[in-house]
């Protein structure tokens, strides 16, 4: 077992096979939820926004804070419900973060739109909040130099940064389609928006499983030597 | 200094150079792009009664006929007799189709219906037939008459010779109606006497530029009206009534005004009618009443653009009896027809370039053989102008055998457009010919002549079709100089920048050596912002994106500012954990920043969704349609507001000025107060009947203000070099001399560049709508929100980042104050504030100021921006070489935008080239094209007026610096 030591302390050693695996779940239930929509409920993004994203953050936010919950850093402050709680707590305060993004970037604003930018950004916030708030709590350092450095000391740091950016980069590119004319029903706020995302997100757990294989590889090189 | 340093005199000779080589380029390309040439020089005449190819010795004799001894000869050639014998060419400016005819078999709204009884009576029985008469866009005055009387699709740039019309020098029905001997009688827009000067034998012209008029404009027009219709002395009359399309630019298509000035129109259309009835008295001859549009209005009132409200204009056929048997649903067709139908009508030759073909609902009441003949004759006209445009026509050449077998007429299956013509043509020619010499067969025969018509429509529709649809022919060379000149000059300044840009970063490096490692490698804000560039030339190439271009400034420049919010988060913690190092001051500063940035952000955002703008999207609701449904109370308010809101920041900012004489600072203060206390006054007092007859005194305070504010401005910009004090005179040490001479420098360009963009600002409010005053008041906010920013970064931001930020700022509030790439939301209404007789060339200027009010803002903002740059540091290393400050100074904030500028020009130049035989390239690209060649403009002015600016102020200061230490 390899224990990255940095500025702020020792961190908990997460074994880089279980990382990989706990992304795989992730991913596979992102898709699992999609299809159930899908299929059982007859719905999907396009017919009916509001609801299918309710679906989609409704499992993946929870599924999220159980497993980010084991992987807590204050381990003897806290307890693992403590941890899986305080992701509502991020839930609620990464969706308000994420809508006020979204509007600014030129999200349309009215009652009409308010359950379907609600619901999107709290998906958003289940991808990037979520996730970082049951690990870290409110530890600022921690959160700092996961979204705005670029150096990353544990797993911990790709497992959250990668899908976090990927999801807030793809939903970026997934606005492009918004403005042109070829009146298809996804080109809707938040529909393309929304995929893109999801797609973001799950690239961003492919490239985060890469990095921590590659990472774990280098180190063991090193100890090699 | 190694060899690739270029020294200020340099830089300034190539950027100036390359800037004349990008307008030399430019208007090269313009003049061959746009080309406004005919196709067919010289009128039609004896000629077009024959075939084309027929020996044309024989018409040599008739050069010296008489006007009514060639009006006979025409008769007797035409083999038709004319079906009318006097025109009255009622012309209603703006006034859509749908108003009068209903759109898709629906009838027009009920006021509308109401308000016009008699026409619409006159529909209804038969006597009139209306047509939805597409226009061509640009749908403005002078193109769409000039494209009514000669028959062809004008040139592009005659919008921008619309406010300098110039004499029709092409052939044209009025010119043949004159041949024949016809007097001329013209009331109405004067337009038609710069088009036709010296032809007409009466006229009294009214000026179409006077946007708030809208009752006077067309009295001066009715009221000729008793007297010219007793007479019999004139054959044409033109009368061109403009209110109603002032009505529309004032209140838009339901205006509280439309009904009443409707009904006005039809009160005419009666009068005309009921006087010229046969039965009324016989001398004068048979009347045709023809009512045209030039062009619709688009739901605010704004034309030019190429949308179905813009293209519907109205044809309506009045005459003394039935036209025959026709259908009660109104008719199609194109502007462009009313020449060859008109010509044919009155039996004269039709004009040599008209792409036209007849209306076919007006000849009702003719035999078959006349119609045919008429046909034939539209037929041989556009078969000349074919062989003129498309020199491999032929028609020996082609055997069309296959068509005769079978019946259906398919032009897909020809080779080429040669062969598709001929086969037409000869088509109808040949079945014409069997037809006449069977003529004894002839009532035996009524598929046969319907068979006949069909085949000269088709060939006549094709033909009309293809040839004003036609790209026309551009001179390749000159394209390409153009495109090269400007490659060129846009590559110089590339290249300036470039090595501008490597000496600084040099620079840089020397004077932070290894403190500041994070200059040395690209950050995230500055691939992003040549990003910005790379996405807005790809969206260039599509035209749904062109259409909505303000998404794309909004998206990229909020997401540029997101990224400075992320950058600003990664320093302000990375001080917290040097505890040591992190001083309060800087973190402040970060605060500082980080509030520019939230204000920056939401300011953005509300210009965003003040107006919907684009095309496709106009209807969703946004703020200002929101704001004027509530009333014109509020709109007031939020002007007066904003007045009173953009006065305080601007004295608040001034103060900031770090040290200043206390009496200096209360003269700069009072000049700041007092403009903006006469345009509060002139909100309050003169807005609302400034558009109403009586409003000279409105028209006057608005000129006083346009004295005061150039007053103010260039005494600031003249006086404050002089002004501002030396600090530390007792001091000898040059060192410090060096530091009060930079400070002294920053005092005064930030005095001057606050200035500025107030005095601009100030400006903006007078001029624009009043529904965009609180948007001014955003953009106003953001430029000091800017300036703020950039005045805490001085150690990890590049300046040409920030530059080229501001620059990016300034297009995306373009577009938030209501601008979109169609030519329609122009705003004419505004550019005739203060302007008392009409002028072309201020009317033009104004225009000018109030479209690119937001670009040319962020540009005066360099000025302000030059302040808060630490220049200090510099020049006390650089042992005061005026040069080098100026080189550092001034080169990124004068360069980056010419060289943005000059990068979207010539990608969208090269677009332009790609698009030339697009669908949209009239309606979409050029109006597209003159925006971005508009823009060019503003760059170089903004550019130059920043430059002299700076140069002035250190040129004073170094003079006063060089005069006190003599006096020492």
């Amino acid at each position: 077992m390899d224990t990255l030591i940095s500025e702020n302390g020792v961190f908990l050693p997460i074994p880089p096979l279980q990382a990989v695996r706990l992304h795989f779940i992730l991913g596979t239930i992102l898709v699992l939820t999609f299809m159930v929509a899908h299929t059982f409920f007859p719905i999907n993004l396009i017919t009916h926004p509001t609801q299918t994203l309710f679906i989609i953050w409704g499992i993946v936010g929870p599924v999220l804070m159980i497993l980010f919950g084991h992987l807590r850093q204050d381990m003897e402050q806290c307890s693992y419900f403590r941890a899986a709680g305080r992701g509502y707590v991020g839930l609620v305060a990464g969706a308000i973060v994420n809508a006020l993004g979204a509007i600014i970037l030129g999200a349309p604003v009215g009652f009409e739109y308010f359950t379907k930018t609600l619901n999107w950004s709290l998906l958003m916030s289940s991808f990037t909040f979520v996730p970082a708030a049951c690990a870290f709590g409110s530890a600022w350092s921690h959160w700092h130099r996961v979204f705005a450095e670029t150096k990353a000391f544990s797993f911990i740091d790709y497992m959250i940064r990668l899908p976090a950016y990927g999801a807030v980069i793809g939903a970026w590119f997934g606005a492009w389609p918004m403005p042109l004319d070829w009146e298809r029903p996804w080109q809707e706020w938040p529909i393309c928006v929304s995929y893109g995302a999801m797609v973001g997100y799950l690239m961003g757990l492919v490239a985060s499983s890469v990095c921590i294989i590659f990472h774990n590889r280098r180190q063991q090189h090193l100890k090699g030597e | 200094m190694d060899s690739s340093s270029v020294t200020c005199k340099k830089l300034t000779v190539i950027a100036v150079l390359a800037v004349l080589i990008q307008v030399f380029g430019l208007a090269l390309f313009v003049l061959g792009f746009f080309p406004v040439k005919p196709a067919l020089s010289g009128f039609s005449g004896v000629e077009s009664f024959y075939p084309p190819g027929a020996d044309s010795a024989e018409f040599q004799n008739i050069t010296n006929l008489s006007d009514s001894q060639l009006k006979y000869l025409y008769q007797e050639l035409s083999l038709v007799p004319p079906l009318f014998d006097r025109l009255i060419l009622m012309v209603i400016d703006g006034l859509p189709a749908e108003f009068v005819l209903g759109k898709d078999g629906e009838p027009p709204p009920k006021s509308f219906k109401e308000a016009m009884p008699y026409t619409q009576s006159l529909l209804s029985k038969g006597r009139a037939i209306g047509y939805h008469a597409k226009a061509a866009p640009p749908t403005v005055t002078m193109p769409r008459l000039k494209a009514m009387v000669s028959g062809a699709v004008g040139g592009f740039l005659d919008v921008a010779f619309n406010f300098n019309t110039q004499a029709l020098l092409d052939d044209n029905i009025i010119v043949q109606f004159l041949k024949v001997g016809w007097k001329l009688v013209m009331h109405g827009d004067d337009t038609w006497l710069k088009l036709f000067p010296g032809i007409f034998s009466r006229h009294d012209g009214v000026s179409s530029f006077f946007v708030k008029d809208t009752i006077q404009v067309d009295q001066n027009v009715s009221r000729h009206l008793v007297d010219e219709l007793s007479r019999a002395d004139w054959s044409l009359l033109i009368l061109h009534y403009l209110g109603l399309d002032h009505v529309g630019h004032l209140g838009g298509r339901n205006s509280v005004l439309m009904v009443p000035k409707l009904g006005e129109m039809d009160e005419v259309v009666k009068m005309i009618d009921l006087n010229s009835s046969p039965t009324n008295n016989n001398d004068q001859g048979r009347t045709l009443l023809l009512v045209v549009s030039d062009h619709g209005m688009t739901e605010n009132g704004n034309h030019g653009g190429s949308s179905f409200e813009e293209t519907d204009s109205l044809a309506l056929f009045i005459g003394p009896t039935n036209f025959g048997s026709t259908s009660g649903t109104p008719n199609k067709a194109n502007q462009v027809d009313l020449a060859s139908t008109l010509a044919l009508l009155f039996g004269v030759p039709i004009p040599k370039n008209n792409v036209g073909m007849l209306m076919p609902e007006t000849f009702k009441s003719l035999t078959v053989d006349q119609q045919l003949r008429l046909l034939e004759l539209n037929s041989w006209q556009l078969l000349r102008l074919l062989e003129a445009q498309l020199p491999r026509l032929v028609c020996e050449n082609f055997s069309c055998d296959n068509f005769r077998d079978d019946g259906s007429e398919r032009t897909r299956g020809y080779s080429s457009l040669e062969e598709t013509f001929c086969c037409l043509y000869m088509k109808a020619a040949d079945l014409h010919r069997s037809w006449k010499s069977g003529e004894e067969k002839r009532s035996a025969s009524g598929d046969n002549c319907h068979s006949i018509l069909m085949a000269y429509h088709n060939f006549l529709r094709t033909a009309s079709e293809w040839l004003s649809h036609r790209a026309t022919d551009k001179p390749v060379g000159r394209l390409i100089f153009g495109v090269a000149a400007m490659l060129v000059s846009c590559l110089i300044l590339l290249s300036l920048l470039f090595l501008l840009g490597k000496q600084v970063f040099s620079e840089q490096n020397q004077q932070f050596s290894s403190a500041n490692n994070d200059l040395s490698w690209w950050h995230l804000d500055e691939v992003f912002i040549l990003v910005v560039i790379v996405i807005v030339v790809i969206s260039m190439g599509s035209s749904s994106l062109v259409e909505e271009e303000q998404y794309i400034w909004h998206f990229m420049t909020s997401s540029l500012y997101l990224l400075s919010l992320l950058k600003v988060m990664q320093h302000i913690v990375t001080r917290t954990e040097k505890n040591t190092s992190a001083t309060l001051g800087l973190r402040t500063n970060n605060y500082i920043q980080i509030c520019s940035i939230f204000v920056i952000l939401i300011s953005g955002r509300f210009l965003r969704g003040w107006h919907q703008g684009g095309v496709n999207w106009t209807n969703l609701p946004d703020i200002s349609k929101w704001l004027e449904q509530g009333g014109d109370t509020y709109i007031k308010l939020f002007q007066l507001v904003s007045v009173i809101i953009l006065i305080n920041i601007s004295l608040v900012s001034l103060m900031w000025s770090r040290r200043s004489k206390k009496n200096f600072m209360t003269v700069v203060s009072l000049m700041h107060l007092f403009p903006g206390w006469l345009v509060l006054h002139y909100i309050t007092k003169y807005q609302d009947v400034a558009f109403s007859t009586g409003s000279y005194d409105a028209t006057l305070m608005a000129q006083v203000i346009y004295v005061v504010l150039g007053f103010c401005s260039t005494t600031i910009v003249v006086a404050v070099p002089w002004c501002i004090p030396f600090q530390n005179r007792t001091l000898s040490v040059p060192e410090v001399q060096r530091k009060a001479w930079g400070l002294c420098f920053r005092d005064s360009a930030y005095v001057i560049g606050l200035s500025y963009v107030y005095y601009w600002s100030l400006l903006q409010l007078l001029l624009q709508q009043p529904v965009n005053s609180m948007p001014v008041l955003f953009l106003f906010l953001q430029v000091l929100a800017s300036i703020w920013f950039s005045s805490g970064s001085n150690q990890h931001r590049r300046q040409w980042v920030e530059v080229a930020a501001l620059y990016y700022m300034g297009m995306a509030g373009h577009f938030g104050l209501g601008n979109t790439n169609t030519l329609a939301t122009i705003d004419v209404a505004g550019a005739f504030i203060g302007v008392l007789n009409h002028s072309t060339i201020l009317s033009g200027v104004l225009m000018f100021i109030i479209t690119y009010a937001s670009p040319m803002l962020y540009l005066l903002s360099m000025v302000m921006y030059n302040s808060v740059k630490d220049t200090s540091s510099f020049i006390i290393s650089e042992k005061g070489n005026i040069g080098l400050l100026l080189k550092r100074t001034l080169g990124f904030p004068c360069l980056v935008p010419l060289g943005m500028n000059s990068i979207l020009l010539i990608a969208y130049t090269i677009v332009l080239l790609l698009m030339r035989n697009h669908l949209f390239v009239w309606s979409v690209f050029s109006p597209k094209f003159l925006y971005v060649c508009a823009t060019t403009v503003c760059v170089c002015v903004g550019v130059s007026i920043v430059a002299s600016t700076v140069i002035y102020i250190s040129l004073v200061l170094t003079y006063r610096e060089k005069l006190h230490t003599h006096t020492d």
